[in-house]
């Protein structure tokens, strides 16, 4: 098995309303040392987001009150005041044209497939994300 | 009129002289027997009314061989020609003493009408064929098209005008490939099979199935079966025929069905998601802790999730596929490395059948130009198919090398099951499954065609040997990425952007 932990605490939002894959992930992830925050909804995410600066946040496209992209525009606008330092990356199993992938990894610092990841996976990317 | 007075005339003269003789001699006769015999007046008459008989006879004999000579030779002339008799010698015209002229004017009357006749029926029975014969093809249900040694359309029945939604006229004198731009699920086109026809066939005939036609914008995407013949050296130039048999309705509720199964499969990735991530967790706590059986299970599940993942992604990209919708990005990459990674990611699937995936890579191979992920379905989809097709095998050679060329060329080795000949040709076609190993191996019937679709749109060529009973090489090939580093200067991201497709345009003017 590959090490998954790191030297400083990283922290983690998770934006993902299926629980059962929030749950493996934020498992794997505290496993390697990071600090795990799951929050199924998208207002609510969106909020906590730009009020606290989380090293990573992984967005789902598809989640209740607001959808990914439209956190993701949010979160990446040149004119957010503070602006973020985190990292989003889309990790979903909708499966999009690719113009809309592509626009959407223009802003995104990265885009996984679940359905192609496994828990480890995850976790061995999110560690490659400086 | 003039052969027919004289022959009137002779026939008199002759009945004349021939009565006038014959009482001539009748009188003779009675001076004779008056003179030299005693005779009293009964005898005598007696005697004149025998002699009188005999002439008679004589005279009528021989006169009406005489005067019957010019209508013996007319029978004969015309039971000569008479199409229902035989064996009858024609008449000897220059033995004629009687009505020559007459006879002679007769039969060359006879002859000269019945040469007439002959080639009315001619015109007649070849007028009759050719209205037969476009009755037919117009009659003809199908879209029928004929084609001269130029494959100009030189006739194309009404059912072909309604189907393609062009007139007749409009059809003909065209090059068939400026108006059917048609496109076939392999290289076996009707452009390929027509140029290997005129040059080593007298006659040939082929069929297709899903053919798919591109009439113009805005008319719906036809898709049909094709038979065609081809004959060389036609006298009437009518050297191809071309047959289509409507499938649209069917094929595309078919197509549908796969975009269907698309949306279905979606949904599966879920729970995919799910079971991948249990099955980590359950090897990460439970390895060391468990029997080797145990173990194995868990080993096996892990591979069985990952064959379902990739029969997921293959259902997924096939429909992006049909649709000109899935794009790759080449890159620069290295071929060691992108190859290890898909070896590594198959080992457990071939493990737990027992099997070892053995790899060679050659020294010092160039730097490909590979969309990553599409080139390692292609890698996963070749080893899944030996690893399913293994059969009592419990090895898979994997080898890349350079070739003469200067591609990048990886091989595909099994020792197992091996494809039946009859099946070659069908491989790569969307759906098919070899049938007589249909119940011992599984699988969608997609991977090989999407694998064709990307190794194509990297510019590559995939091929397949086999003996059955004795296994199969896959292969293919990329190319290096100095062959495409020209194009990739011009974009900024130095990508190069491909778009994979199933269907092969049967024509260079369509292509790409």
């Amino acid at each position: 098995m590959s090490d998954n932990t790191v030297k400083d605490t990283r922290t983690v939002l998770c934006v993902e309303d299926e629980h059962l894959i929030s749950e493996l992930y934020s498992r794997a992830l505290n496993k390697a040392g990071y600090e795990v925050t799951v929050i199924p909804d998208g207002v609510e995410a969106l909020a906590k987001a730009k009020t606290k600066n989380y090293d990573i946040i992984l967005l789902d496209l598809m989640i209740p009150n607001l959808t990914g992209i439209e956190i993701l525009r949010t979160l990446k606008d040149p004119k957010l005041d503070p602006p973020i330092k985190s990292k989003v990356v889309i990790i979903t199993n909708l499966e999009q044209s690719d113009e809309v992938k592509a626009d959407i990894e223009k802003q995104a610092d990265g885009y996984l497939i679940k359905a192609e990841l496994t828990p480890h996976e995850l976790v061995e990317f999110v560690n490659s994300i400086k | 009129m003039d052969y027919l007075a004289k022959l009137i005339n002779q026939t008199k003269l002759k009945l004349f002289f021939s009565i006038f003789s014959c009482a001539l001699l009748i009188i003779l006769a009675w001076y004779i027997i008056n003179y030299y015999v005693k005779l009293n007046k009964l005898e005598l008459l007696g005697s004149l009314i025998v002699w009188a008989f005999i002439l008679s006879l004589i005279f009528a004999i021989r006169l009406s061989n005489y005067l019957m000579q010019p209508l013996k030779n007319i029978w004969l002339a015309i039971m000569h020609l008479a199409p229902k008799t035989t064996g009858i010698v024609p008449p000897d015209t220059d033995s004629i003493k009687f009505g020559k002229e007459v006879v002679v004017n007769l039969i060359d009357q006879l002859y000269e009408m019945l040469s007439v006749t002959n080639s009315l029926k001619g015109e007649e029975a070849e007028k009759v064929n050719s209205l037969t014969q476009n009755f037919i093809a117009q009659s003809l249900p199908l879209p029928l098209f004929v084609l001269d040694d130029s494959e100009t359309i030189k006739f194309a029945n009404q059912a072909a005008a309604s189907y393609i939604g062009s007139s007749e006229k409009e059809m003909i004198g065209k090059n068939v490939y400026m108006l059917l731009d048609m496109s076939f699920p392999s290289e076996d086109t009707f452009d390929n099979w027509l140029k290997k026809s005129k040059d080593s066939s007298a006659t040939s005939t082929q069929t297709w199935e899903r053919v798919r036609l591109e009439v113009r914008e805005n008319h719906p995407l036809l898709m049909f079966d094709l038979a065609a013949y081809y004959n060389q050296g036609n006298p009437d130039k009518i050297e191809t025929l071309l047959v289509m048999f409507d499938h649209t309705k069917l094929y595309s509720q078919e197509d549908q069905a796969v975009s269907f199964m698309a949306l279905s499969v979606h949904e599966l990735r879920s729970p995919l998601t799910l079971l991948r991530g249990y099955i980590e967790v359950l090897e990460d706590e439970l390895g060391e802790k468990v029997d080797d059986e145990l173990k194995g299970f868990i080993e096996k599940m892990h591979a069985q999730a990952d064959l379902l993942t990739a029969y997921v992604n293959n259902i997924l990209n096939v429909t992006r596929v049909d649709d000109d919708q899935l794009e790759l990005k080449l890159a620069e990459s290295d071929w060691a490395t992108v190859l290890f990674a898909s070896i590594e990611s198959m080992r457990l699937r071939a493990k737990v059948r027992g099997i070892t995936l053995n790899c060679k890579v050659a020294e010092n191979l160039p730097k490909v130009g590979v969309d990553r992920l599409s080139i390692q379905e292609v890698i996963n989809n070749l080893i899944d198919n030996a690893i399913k097709y293994s059969g009592k095998s419990k090895e898979i050679n994997i080898d890349s090398h350079l070739t003469e060329n200067g591609l990048i060329e990886t091989t595909v080795e099994d020792h197992g099951l091996g494809i039946a000949s009859s099946v070659m040709s069908n491989l790569f076609t969307k759906f098919y499954r070899d049938h007589n190993n249909r119940s011992q191996v599984g699988g969608t019937g997609l991977g090989l065609y999407l694998s064709k679709a990307i190794v194509k749109a990297h510019g590559g060529n995939l091929w397949v040997k086999s003996h059955e009973g004795q296994g199969s090489v896959f292969g293919f090939s990329v190319l290096p990425y100095s062959a495409l580093s020209e194009e990739a200067k011009k974009n900024e991201d130095k990508e190069i952007t491909r778009s994979a497709h199933g269907w092969i345009k049967n024509h260079s003017l369509y292509r790409r």
